[in-house]
C-alpha cells in the first residue's frame, strides 16, 4: 500500500462509490469524508450515479428465497436502535449512506411523511431537522419551534407511534404519525399553495356521531401538533376556513385521513 | 408503498411491511449480488444475509441522508464485493471462471430475464462511455474489483483509472438525467 498526499484522497471519491477501494484505503477515505466539506454531497452523488448500475441488475429473486427469508425475519430479532446508536457510526458501511455525515441543508420542508414506526432514532431526526435550518429567525420564533419540536419528539417517542400517509392524485399529500396512548398526533402538510391571506387551514377530528372538532390551525410549512384524541376517532380533515378559524368547517374538506392504520377508530 | 415508507415500518418490527419491502427490493438485491458473485447458489446466500440485514438493522435507515433503495443496494453491494473478493483471495475464483466457460454467458441469462426500462437506459448510456471509462466503472462495480486491480488488468495507471471512474459516472448521470 503506497502513501497517500492528501490531494490523492479526493480523487479517490468515485473509486470509494463504486466500493473498489481495499480496506485500508477506505479507512482512509473515510477518515478524509470528515474532515472535507465538499466531499459528502460529491460521494453520496456518485454513489446514487452507482445505484442506477445497481437497478439496472434487478432479476426475480428465487422463489424459495422469500420462504426462507421471511422465516428467519419471524425468528430474527431486530437491533435495538436507541438513539445513540442510530447515529453511531455502525460497522463497514460508508458513512454517507449510514449518515455519520451531515446531509446537504438544502430543504426548508420537513421531511415527516414517511412513516415512522418506531421513534426513538426517528425523533432525534425530527428535532435535528427542525433546528437545522434556523439561520435568519427570530428568539419567539426559535422558541416557538424548540416547544414544538419537544411536542413532536414526544409523540415520536411514544412506544405505540404510527405513520400514514394520504395523498390526492395531483400529488398534495397529508401526513400523520400519532401515537393512540398518548391520544396525539403529529400532522403535515405537502404540497398545497400558498392561500389568500385571509384564510387558513383548519385540522378537524371526526368521529361517529359527533360533531367535527377542532384540532387547530396549519402554519406555513410547519407541522400541526394535536393532543387530547379520543380512541374513537375515525379520520382527520382539513377544511380552508376564514383566518382565525371556525368552530364548525364552513367548507368540503381538502383531505381527508382515515386513522385506523394508526391505531385509533377502535 | 414505497421502500422509504416500508423501511420504517420494517424498523418498528412490521413483519408485514418486511413482506412488501421484499416483494419491492428481492429483485434488485438479487439481480445485483448475482452480477456480481455469479454463482447461483453463493448469490443466494448472500442476498438471504443482506435481505435479513435489512431486518435486522432497518433502524439505522436514515430517511434525511438518501432513499431507502439507495441505502439498501449500497448494502447489497458492499457484501457481495466483500463476498466475491474473500472468495477470490481463496482462489475459487479461478475454479469458477472454468466453470463458467462450460454455461451459457452470464448476459445470455439476464437476457432471458425481463429487462426493464431502466436497464435499457442504463446500458444505452454505458454504450455512450468511452471505452475506458465503461471498463473502468463495470470492472469495479459490476465485477468486484478495486481499482488497483481494474489499473493491472487494464494496464493504465493509477490515476486515469480514478479519472476515468469518475467520468464514467458523472458521463452516466448526465445520459441518464434527472430521472433519478
Amino acid at each position: 500500500m503506497s502513501l497517500f498526499r492528501r490531494e490523492n484522497l479526493h480523487s479517490l471519491a468515485a473509486p470509494y462509490a463504486l466500493d473498489a477501494l481495499e480496506p485500508d484505503e477506505r479507512r482512509r477515505f473515510e477518515k478524509h469524508l470528515k474532515k472535507c466539506d465538499s466531499c459528502p454531497a460529491e460521494v453520496r452523488a456518485l454513489a446514487e450515479d452507482a445505484v442506477r448500475l445497481a437497478w439496472s441488475a434487478a432479476a426475480p429473486a428465487p422463489a424459495a428465497m422469500r420462504e426462507r427469508v421471511l422465516a428467519a425475519v419471524r425468528t430474527t430479532p431486530q437491533e435495538n436502535a436507541p438513539r445513540e446508536a442510530a447515529r453511531a457510526r455502525p460497522p463497514q458501511l460508508p458513512p454517507h449512506v449510514w449518515g455519520v455525515q451531515p446531509p446537504p441543508r438544502e430543504r426548508r420542508r420537513i421531511p415527516l411523511f414517511v412513516p415512522f414506526a418506531t421513534a426513538t432514532a426517528a425523533a432525534a431526526l425530527v428535532v435535528a431537522s427542525l433546528f437545522a435550518v434556523q439561520a435568519g429567525q427570530t428568539e419567539d420564533q426559535l422558541n416557538a419551534e424548540r416547544t414544538q419540536a419537544r411536542e413532536i419528539a414526544h409523540v415520536l417517542a411514544a412506544p405505540d407511534a404510527r405513520a400514514t400517509r394520504g395523498q390526492d392524485t395531483e400529488g398534495r399529500s397529508i401526513g400523520v404519525i400519532a401515537s393512540a396512548s398518548e391520544g396525539s398526533a403529529v400532522v403535515t402538510l405537502s404540497g398545497y399553495d400558498d392561500l389568500p391571506s385571509d384564510r387558513v387551514r383548519q385540522l378537524w377530528l371526526m368521529r361517529p356521531d359527533a360533531q367535527p372538532r377542532s384540532l387547530g390551525l396549519f402554519g406555513d410549512d410547519t407541522p400541526l401538533v394535536a393532543s387530547g384524541l379520543d380512541t374513537s376517532a375515525t379520520s382527520l380533515a382539513v377544511t380552508v376556513e376564514p383566518d382565525g378559524g371556525s368552530p364548525q368547517p364552513t367548507t368540503q374538506p381538502v383531505v381527508q385521513l382515515a386513522l385506523k392504520s394508526v391505531g385509533f377508530g377502535e | 408503498m414505497e421502500a422509504d415508507e416500508l423501511l420504517m415500518l420494517v424498523a418498528g418490527g412490521d413483519q408485514r411491511a418486511f413482506e412488501e419491502l421484499y416483494a419491492l427490493v428481492s429483485g434488485p438485491v438479487f439481480g445485483l449480488v448475482r452480477r456480481v458473485v455469479r454463482d447461483p447458489a453463493q448469490s443466494e446466500e448472500v442476498s438471504q444475509e443482506v435481505l435479513l440485514e435489512l431486518w435486522r438493522s432497518a433502524g439505522r435507515f436514515d430517511p434525511g441522508r438518501g432513499s431507502a433503495l439507495s441505502w439498501i443496494l449500497t448494502l447489497a453491494h458492499r457484501r457481495a464485493v466483500d463476498r466475491v473478493r474473500s472468495a477470490r483471495a481463496a482462489g475459487e475464483r479461478e475454479q469458477r471462471e472454468a466453470r463458467r466457460s462450460h454455461n451459457p454467458a452470464f448476459d445470455q441469462v439476464t437476457e432471458e430475464v425481463e429487462a426493464g426500462l431502466e436497464r435499457e437506459w442504463v446500458r444505452r448510456c454505458l454504450d455512450r462511455l468511452t471505452a475506458l471509462q465503461r471498463q473502468s466503472v463495470t470492472l469495479a462495480y459490476y465485477e468486484g474489483y478495486t481499482y488497483r486491480e481494474v489499473a493491472e488488468r487494464l494496464s493504465l495507471p493509477l490515476g486515469t483509472v480514478k479519472t476515468r471512474m469518475r467520468d464514467g459516472l458523472t458521463r452516466l448521470r448526465e445520459c441518464l438525467g434527472g430521472v433519478a
